[in-house]
This record gives C-alpha cells, sequence and structure tokens, in this order.
C-alpha cells in the first residue's frame, strides 16, 4: 500500500494501491506514451495486452501501466521513489524517446538510465530494460551516440536486455498511428509478443528467488 | 374607364406626410447603407481573412503524410499540374541535430526542405532583403536568427546537417507559415530540394513530414477538388486539407470571425426591417382616420391599398436612391476615414454587383417588412371615425399565403448569409421563438401591471395610458426590445471573441516556455532567470472514472477537440491564481476542522463542461499506477489569455506534494534575448526543454490586431446604424404620445401634470423594452458563442446595466422632447395640425 506523505488515516483508503494477492508478482510497465498507451485505449497498450497474456498463461501477475506521455529519462529518474512506492517485483523499463527527439545530448540520458538503474538495482528490483533506437533524420553522429546507450547497461547491470522496443512496428504505417511514431492497436500486439519472453525470464527469476 | 391610380390622392398624401415619409425614406436609406456596405466590406474582409489562412497554409491543399504519398495521390497531383489545373510544390519538414564545421556545437533545428516555388503564398523574408528563392539553392540554406545565436556563427559559415555541409546565406526575418507549427522545438532552417538526397535524412526509419501544397487555377475548385484527393488518399495515413480547414488553431478564429460577420449581416437587415416596419406603422396609425373619412365616401380597401403600396414604392425608391448615393459615398470615403481603423492591405472594390444585390435585398427587405402594416389598410371600415382604437386586420387565406411567401424570402436570404441551410433554420427558429417569448411576456407584464393599485393619479393615468384597449405599448415594447437585443448580440458575442482570441495575445504575453525542470532544479533555475518566475508543478494522472461511472475512452478519443481519455496535468497549490476567479463552490478547497484542506480537486470550467462534472462530483485518478478518490470542490474560471499557464485539475498541496512532477515555467523575455537565455538554460541544465514561443506570438498577435480592427469595425458600424433606426423608431412612436398629451391638456392637466405621466410612462417603456432585450440578447449570445462559435461565454453584465441606462435615458428624453411641442400648443389647433 502506498500511502502520501501528509495523509490522514481516513484518506488513506483514497491512495492506495490495489493490494496484491498472495504471491501475486507486480510488475510496472514505466516508461513514457509508448508504455502509456499514447492514442489507443487502455485495453490495447502493451502493458494490458502484456497482463492479460500472462494471466491466461497462468501466471499469477498483475502489471501496473505507469506511462507517462511526453515524459523524458530525467522526468521518470525524478519519479523513481513513486514507482518504488507500488511495491514492484518487476519494473520493465522504456525511456529515452522522447530525450532523442527533442536532441537532448546522448550523455545525458545515458547519466539518467543509469541512475534509475541503480535506484532499481538498490531496491532489489528485477528491471527488463527496453532499448530504443533513434529515428535517422535526427543526424548519423547523434543516432549514433544514441543508439549505443542501451546495449552498456546489459553487461553493467544484472538487468534483463531488450534490444529494440519498437521492434518490427517502428515507421511501419500499417501498425503506427499517423503521426507514423506510436504504435496502434496491432502493434501494440506484436510489442506485447516481443516482450513477452524478457518478461517470463523475469518472471521465473522472480520465482526462482 | 376607371382609373386604377388617382395621381392627385398620391400626390397630396405624398406632400402631406412630409416628417413621417422622412422618417420611413431615413430608414430605408440607412438599412440599405448598412447593408451595402457590410455586405460588401464582409467581402473584402473574407478575402483578405482567406489571403492570411492561405500564406499561412501555403496553398489552397495541403496533402500531408508522414510516408512518401501513395502512388495513387502522387499520380492525382501530376494530373492535376499537367492539366495546369494546379500548381504544386513539396516540402520535407523534420528535426535534425545540426552541427558547427568544426564540431564545436550543435543545435536541433526544425528544418525544412522546399522545392522550387515555394511559397505558393504568403512569403519569406531575409535580412539581406534578397528574394527568398535567389538566395536559396545547392548547397546554400537560410535559417532563423536563433541558429546563428545560440551556435555562436554567422551569414556565411558553415554547417553540417546529415550528409551535407551548408554555407549559411541568410537569415530568416518572417515566414508566414510559421505560425501554424506554434510549438517549434528548434529554430528554422530552410533547405533547398536540391540537397535532400545529399543530407540522406530523408529516409526509411526517419520521421519526415511530408507535405505537398497546391496552388489552384480555379479557386472555386478547391473543395471540388479536395474531395477528389480525399478519396484517392490513404484513409488514416494521408491527410487531405484546404486552407479553410488546415488543423491549426487559427482555423477556428477564422469561422468564428467569418460566422460574426454574417451574424453582423444578418442583425443589420433585421434592424433595418424593425425601423422600416415601426415607421410605416406609425405613419399609417395616425392617417386610420382619413382612411376611414376616405371609404366612408365610397373608395374601397384595394384602392387604398394599390395608393398605399405605391406610395410606399415611392418613397422606397427615394430612401433606396439616397441609400446607393450614401453607400458609394461610405464607401468611397471610408478606407480614408478608417484608414487607422482597418488593416491597411484590405482592398476596396465598389462592384455593381455590390449595389444590384444591396438594391435586391432592400427591395426584399421593404416589402416584407411593410406587408403588415399595409395590409392593415385593406381593411379599415369608415366606422373607426367614432372608434378612439386601431382597427384589426382580418387574416385571410391571402394574408397567410404572403406571410408563408415573405418569410420564405426571408429564409433564402439568410441561409444565403450563413452559407448553410441547418444553420439558416436554428437562426430563424431561435429568432422567432425569441419574438414570441418577448410578445408573451410583454402582454402578461403588462397584466400583471394592470393589476397593481397604483396611489398617485401620474402613475395611475401612466399605467392606464399603456394599458388602455387597442394601445400601441406592446408593439412599442417588442419593436424596441428586438433592435436593442440585436445590438447587444453584437456586443456581447464581438466581446466573447475578442475575449478568447484576440486578447490571448497581449504584449506581455509569456514568450518562453520551459518544461521539463527538475524538483532539485527549482533554486538553480531560479536564479538562473530571475526570482521573479513561477514554477509550475506538473503531475501526469488519467482521469478514469466521473462517480463511478468509467470514462468511455474509445468515445473520447474520437472527439475532435480536448478529450477526457488523455494524460491531464495536474497541479496543487492552495490559492486561486490572479487570473482565476471560482465559479462554483464557496471557496477553492473545503477545510476540516484542524483548518487543513481535505482531499478534493478544483476544476476548471471548461474540462467540467467536458464531463459534465460539477461540485460534489467524485472523480477517480490514476496518478502514474496509483489511484486516487477525490470528490469535486469548485469549479474556476480564467480571466486571462490562453497563454499563460493554466491547469483544469487542482489538489490542494499537501496530498500531491511527494508526487512524481516536473516544473513547468512560462517566462516574459524580450525575442533578441531568448537564444542567449536559452544557451544558458541549456548549458546548465541540459534536460531543459525550452520552446520559443516569441515569433509565433508576435505573429499571431499581430494577425489578432488585425482582426480586432476588423470585428470593432463591423460591430461599431452595425451598432451606430441600428442605434440610428432605434432613434427613428422611438421618433415614428412619438406621434402617439404626443396625442396622448393633447387629450391630458383638454381634460385640463397642467404641463408639469403631463409631463410626470409622459416621464413615468416613458421610463416605464424604456425599462421593460431593455430589460426583455438583455433576457434575449443574453441567451441568444450564450447560444450562439456555445452552439455555434465553441467558445466560452462572459456574461457581460456591465454593458448590459449599461444598455438599460442608455435605452432609459434615450427613451424618456426623446419621448419628453416630443412632447414639448404638444405641451406649447394650444390642444384645439395641435389637433387640427396633427390631422
Amino acid at each position: 500500500m502506498l500511502i502520501c506523505t501528509g495523509c490522514s488515516q481516513e484518506e488513506e483508503k483514497e491512495l492506495m494501491v490495489e493490494s496484491n494477492n498472495e504471491g501475486e508478482i507486480i510488475i510496472v510497465a514505466v516508461g513514457d506514451s509508448l508504455t502509456a498507451g499514447y492514442g489507443v485505449a487502455e485495453e490495447e497498450s502493451y502493458p494490458d495486452l502484456l497482463g492479460k497474456k500472462l494471466k491466461s498463461d497462468g501466471y499469477n501477475c498483475r502489471v501496473v501501466n505507469s506511462g507517462v506521455s511526453a515524459e523524458t529519462s530525467s522526468g521518470l529518474l525524478s519519479r523513481v521513489g513513486w514507482v518504488l512506492g507500488l511495491n514492484p517485483d518487476i519494473v520493465i523499463l522504456e525511456t529515452g524517446a522522447n530525450d532523442g527527439l527533442r536532441g537532448i545530448d546522448p550523455e545525458m540520458v545515458e547519466k539518467n538510465i543509469r541512475d534509475i538503474l541503480f535506484r532499481l538495482k538498490e531496491a532489489e528490483v528485477i528491471t527488463v530494460l527496453a532499448g530504443m533506437k533513434m529515428t535517422l533524420n535526427l543526424g548519423p553522429s547523434y543516432v549514433k551516440k544514441f543508439n549505443s546507450i542501451y546495449p552498456k547497461f546489459e553487461n553493467e547491470f544484472d538487468i534483463i536486455f531488450m534490444p529494440f522496443f519498437l521492434k518490427d512496428v517502428a515507421m511501419k504505417n500499417e501498425l503506427t498511428l499517423g503521426d507514423g511514431l506510436h504504435p496502434n492497436g496491432d502493434g501494440y500486439k506484436i510489442i506485447a509478443d516481443n516482450i513477452y519472453p524478457y518478461v517470463l525470464k523475469a518472471v521465473n527469476k522472480k520465482q526462482n528467488l | 374607364m376607371k382609373r386604377v391610380v388617382n395621381g392627385r390622392f398620391l400626390l397630396r398624401e405624398l406632400l402631406y406626410s412630409k416628417k413621417q415619409a422622412a422618417i420611413y425614406i431615413l430608414c430605408v436609406a440607412l438599412s440599405l447603407v448598412s447593408l451595402i456596405a457590410v455586405n460588401s466590406f464582409r467581402r473584402d474582409i473574407d478575402r483578405s481573412i482567406s489571403g492570411d489562412a492561405l500564406a499561412l497554409h501555403g496553398g489552397d491543399l495541403i496533402l500531408h503524410s508522414h510516408y512518401d504519398l501513395s502512388e495513387g495521390l502522387q499520380r492525382a497531383v501530376v494530373e492535376l499540374t499537367e492539366e495546369k489545373k494546379a500548381t504544386a510544390v513539396r516540402t520535407w519538414a523534420f528535426y535534425s541535430v545540426a552541427r558547427k564545421s568544426d564540431e564545436s556545437g550543435s543545435l536541433l533545428c526544425n528544418i525544412k526542405v522546399v522545392e522550387n516555388g515555394y511559397p505558393l503564398y504568403g512569403r519569406v523574408d531575409l535580412a539581406s532583403g534578397r528574394e527568398f528563392f535567389q538566395v536559396l539553392g545547392a548547397g546554400k540554406i537560410v535559417v532563423g536568427q536563433g541558429v546563428l545565436d545560440r551556435l555562436g556563427i554567422a551569414v556565411g559559415d558553415q554547417l553540417q546537417i546529415g550528409k551535407s555541409l551548408f554555407e549559411i546565406a541568410d537569415v530568416i526575418l518572417y515566414e508566414s507559415a510559421k505560425p501554424v507549427r506554434f510549438f517549434n522545438i528548434g529554430p528554422p532552417v530552410l533547405v533547398s530540394y536540391k540537397d535532400l538526397a545529399g543530407m540522406d535524412l530523408v529516409k526509411q526509419g526517419s520521421r519526415i513530414a511530408y507535405e505537398t501544397l497546391l496552388k489552384m487555377a480555379d479557386a472555386t475548385a478547391v473543395n471540388t477538388v479536395a474531395a477528389q484527393l480525399r478519396e484517392r488518399g490513404l484513409v488514416g495515413q494521408e491527410r487531405v486539407e484546404t486552407f479553410r480547414d488546415a488543423g491549426s488553431g487559427i482555423k477556428h478564429f477564422f469561422d468564428n470571425l467569418l460566422f460574426f460577420l454574417s451574424l453582423i449581416s444578418i442583425c443589420t437587415l433585421l434592424l433595418a426591417g424593425t425601423g422600416i416596419e415601426s415607421s410605416l406603422s406609425a405613419m399609417l396609425r395616425l392617417k386610420e382616420k382619413n382612411f376611414a373619412i376616405i371609404r366612408s365616401f365610397g373608395a374601397t380597401g384595394a384602392y387604398l391599398l394599390r395608393h398605399y403600396l405605391l406610395f410606399v414604392l415611392i418613397l422606397s425608391a427615394v430612401g433606396i436612391a439616397l441609400g446607393i448615393v450614401a453607400g458609394l459615398l461610405v464607401k468611397g470615403y471610408l478606407s480614408v476615414l478608417f484608414s487607422d481603423f482597418l488593416p491597411q492591405d484590405i482592398v476596396f472594390r465598389s462592384s455593381v454587383a455590390d449595389l444590384s444585390e444591396g438594391v435586391m435585398i432592400g427591395l426584399m427587405v421593404v416589402l416584407f417588412f411593410t406587408f403588415l402594416p399595409l395590409w392593415r389598410i385593406n381593411n379599415i371600415k369608415p366606422v373607426v371615425i367614432f372608434r378612439s382604437e386601431s382597427s384589426r386586420a382580418k387574416k385571410t387565406f391571402s394574408y397567410y399565403l404572403c406571410i408563408v411567401l415573405g418569410f420564405s424570402g426571408l429564409c433564402v436570404l439568410l441561409i444565403r448569409y450563413l452559407g448553410e441551410v441547418s444553420t439558416g433554420f436554428y437562426f430563424l427558429g431561435g429568432i422567432l421563438l425569441l419574438l414570441l417569448i418577448v410578445t408573451q411576456v410583454t402582454r402578461l407584464t403588462l397584466y400583471f401591471l394592470s393589476k397593481i393599485k397604483w396611489r398617485r393619479p401620474e402613475a395611475r393615468l401612466a399605467m392606464r395610458s399603456l394599458l388602455r384597449p387597442g394601445n400601441v405599448t406592446q408593439s412599442i415594447v417588442v419593436t424596441l426590445a428586438i433592435p436593442l437585443s440585436l445590438l447587444l448580440i453584437i456586443y456581447l458575442v464581438e466581446n466573447n471573441l475578442r475575449g478568447t482570441y484576440i486578447d490571448s495575445f497581449p504584449a506581455d504575453a509569456p514568450t518562453l516556455f520551459c518544461l521539463d525542470i527538475q524538483k532539485n532544479q527549482q533554486e538553480a533555475f531560479r536564479e538562473l532567470v530571475g526570482d521573479k518566475v513561477t514554477l509550475h508543478p506538473v503531475i501526469r494522472a488519467r482521469l478514469i472514472s466521473i462517480n463511478g461511472k468509467a470514462v468511455n475512452r474509445g468515445r473520447e478519443l474520437k472527439k475532435r477537440r480536448d478529450n477526457l481519455a488523455r494524460e491531464f496535468n495536474l497541479t496543487y497549490r492552495d490559492a486561486l491564481l490572479e487570473d482565476e476567479i471560482l465559479v462554483a463552490g464557496d471557496t477553492l478547497f473545503r477545510k476540516d476542522v484542524k483548518g487543513e484542506p481535505v482531499l478534493q480537486v478544483s476544476l476548471l470550467d471548461t474540462v467540467a463542461e467536458m464531463g459534465d462534472m460539477k461540485v460534489g462530483d467524485i472523480l477517480q485518478f490514476n496518478i502514474q499506477g496509483v489511484k486516487m478518490e477525490v470528490e469535486v470542490s469548485s469549479i474556476r474560471s480564467r480571466t486571462r489569455s490562453m497563454l499563460y499557464p493554466f491547469f483544469y485539475f487542482i489538489f490542494p498541496g499537501k496530498y500531491l506534494r511527494e508526487a512524481p512532477q516536473t516544473y513547468f515555467a512560462a517566462l516574459h523575455v524580450e525575442s533578441e534575448e531568448i537564444p542567449f537565455l536559452e544557451n544558458r538554460i541549456v548549458q546548465s541544465f541540459p534536460n531543459i526543454s525550452t520552446i520559443n514561443i516569441a515569433e509565433a506570438a508576435k505573429e499571431m498577435g499581430r494577425m489578432m490586431q488585425k482582426l480586432s480592427k476588423i470585428v470593432n469595425f463591423f460591430a461599431a458600424f452595425s451598432i451606430l446604424a441600428g442605434g440610428l433606426i432605434i432613434v427613428s423608431s422611438i421618433f415614428a412612436a412619438r406621434f402617439e404620445r404626443i396625442k396622448e398629451a393633447v387629450y391630458y391638456k383638454i381634460l385640463g392637466a397642467d404641463s408639469r401634470f403631463v409631463l410626470r405621466i409622459f416621464f413615468l410612462e416613458n421610463l416605464l417603456l424604456g425599462l421593460l423594452s431593455s430589460v426583455f432585450a438583455i433576457v434575449m440578447a443574453q441567451v441568444a449570445a450564450w447560444s450562439l458563442c456555445h452552439f455555434f462559435l465553441g467558445i466560452p461565454y462572459v456574461p457581460g453584465w456591465g454593458a448590459s446595466l449599461g444598455l438599460v441606462g442608455l435605452t432609459i435615458i434615450f427613451v424618456v428624453t426623446i419621448g419628453l422632447l416630443g412632447s414639448i411641442p404638444a405641451m406649447k400648443k394650444k390642444p384645439g389647433r395641435f389637433l387640427r395640425q396633427l390631422n
């Protein structure tokens, strides 16, 4: 249960996270609009699809969508405490796309993600890091620097690394909304399928602890 | 053979109706002047506004996609250009990180690659004064000043974009298409299409906005061609828009402005009609006894009708001729008179079409509004000589047929003005309903007034005079209330349009937005930009349910405007901002026994309206995974520009202080200082994104000021014309009052007593008319703003009360002035003169 500072007892009930069933694994999907499900109904977003898939496969897991549209890695870093307040067993971390689209220095993005991973490690949360690749219009030099950020963490932290969150979906007009960037319902189905093995790995890791 | 028209009778009638005829002619002329002026200016201004919209969007038609155009659409464009039906220009817009040639600095820029011929409409002004198309070429780019200032380079230096190295050839001073993209993160760079391939940035894996702009050879074919292209484009991927419906925030304003101009035309039309009807009615009422005498000598009703129809037509012809001359004079001199008042680029044209249309409309208005008073002549019986009250018209089949025909004509006119059948009918329905309501309410009010026992003899007599059988009080109240309400409607709608759009771009509006300021950067950020800046905490959340009913996300996402399914920015604070007022709830938040605010949320009126939410409703939010249930404590409204930060949902500070948040700041910085401040911010806080809206805000402000002048001019012109028509209506009705004065004098009342009666009588007339006008105008203006314009409504009670005061002063002054001759003259002599 998460309680806000300053709340009286009778108010606690209004601020709590749904308490978990016995043995239920809480997976918090953290990220930007790609996680939040910008432009699609909540049940079409990947965290929702993933939760249903895990349930149908018999896993006692609950997936919480903690995506925030337009959020950068700096924003995510500042809310790690809040995310940890959700008592996650597993965090799926997807961030950095907005930093890239705003041309923010890749070194800054790298530092932020590293700090986030540290905080998650300290809290003993199993982390699935979803890598991101930048659109080519940003220029070869910037794209090269940006794309090299994510693979570095695979060896640096004990994380489960998915090389590219938008694999098979990015820039495909039939799988994205009219803006060519955000996945549509079909796109999210592919993302949920793609990320599933990585999440299963994390679930198994949790079960084996 | 019996003579159809008796020329001597007609001439005599014309000569002996000088004063009343002059008022009638004045009304017809005035209505024509205002109709011609409003109509033709409307067209001129429509042209000017269309020009602005074209310049903003760069083409008659805009084909937009995030992918290369589909084969079908490409072929359609080629067909149009080959058949010389259109000229096409392609653009590719994207963000890219541009680098200094020595790799010592980089900057995210807003790149637009353009083909020869860009822009099709509007212009690109360069600092050197050279023509844009002469400067832009292979290897040469033009950039916004921000690029130079932020990278510390100058014209002539080199810049690396993608795989190409460019020479900076010039600086963009103004680009008309810029404000459409209001929130640009980077400064602009324009690149020639010759370098498109060399940059190697437009390819699979890049995020590009592909646009094809079309300039049509035949401007009237825009909508047809747009429909054809839409059929050939890929649904959901390719957008075909016209300059009028292209998705910019300005579009809504243009639509509303044109609608407002239509509204003014209609109001002018109805004002003119009311003036004509009331002056003719007053004129004919005075002649009723004469008509009855003529009838008693054997003349038929048809004889009278025929002569008076001719009488009206002659007067109307004089009025129309006068109107045309005055209209031409007004048109000729208006550009000089209002050179400071109207935008300079408006071209005034006097066309035969404008004049003939004006005459046609004038005639239709004259015929429709003179029909009812004329019809009454047909039914005047000789017995009226012995009666004190007016005769009542017999309503036959042909009477109703004429009404229906006239009404249909009026419908056609309204629909022509509004351009839409359904809107035209809504309007007419609304106006008829208001008419019906005001007539019935007047009747009821007068009935209740008659039941009151007045003690003072003047009050009793004033009331009896107003309520006597066959009186014209009801028609005077309605005749006055309608033009008054029309004027107030124009004023209120103008005021609300201005409040929503024009005042939104004041000189001290923010010019730089800073996003993503982190909690631990607050103090340092303040130090950098100045202590006065307000940092607004921003907490992202979704609204889950209202009173336990889940927000229907599928339905909400389909809404064209804002919707409840998106993520919202919540904030927290314990007090209202200086531009906020409470519209529901006693305080921002209720407090518990300890004086602490309990968990509640305050809503902005716009979001409350979106979800039909009210004080006491229970809302459930999902704040990044945490659910929170809160009660709505109050509803706020804003009094200031939309450029200032505002939040739909505000919580008490203590509940969200620990929630994940970033901060947002809106700064007012002089435009030339912005790039340097941006540099300092980004160097100190690389995570903070800055959005420079100075140029866009300046450009929007310029345009809004120009449009504001148009709105002011039309409103002022219409109000002036309407005011004159009201004065003439009051003058027309004044003869009734004079007659009353004479009767009182005959009965032995002294002048002061009669004046007191008149004062009370006119006071009541003015009060009733203005109160009804205010009620009608408030309902109508609210409906227009709410249903047609889609803008928030501010009632403007100050103006409404001012209208009450002015009307009373008007009615009482003119009424009393009118009765002075009656006071001074001997009753017998005046009666003889009157007849």
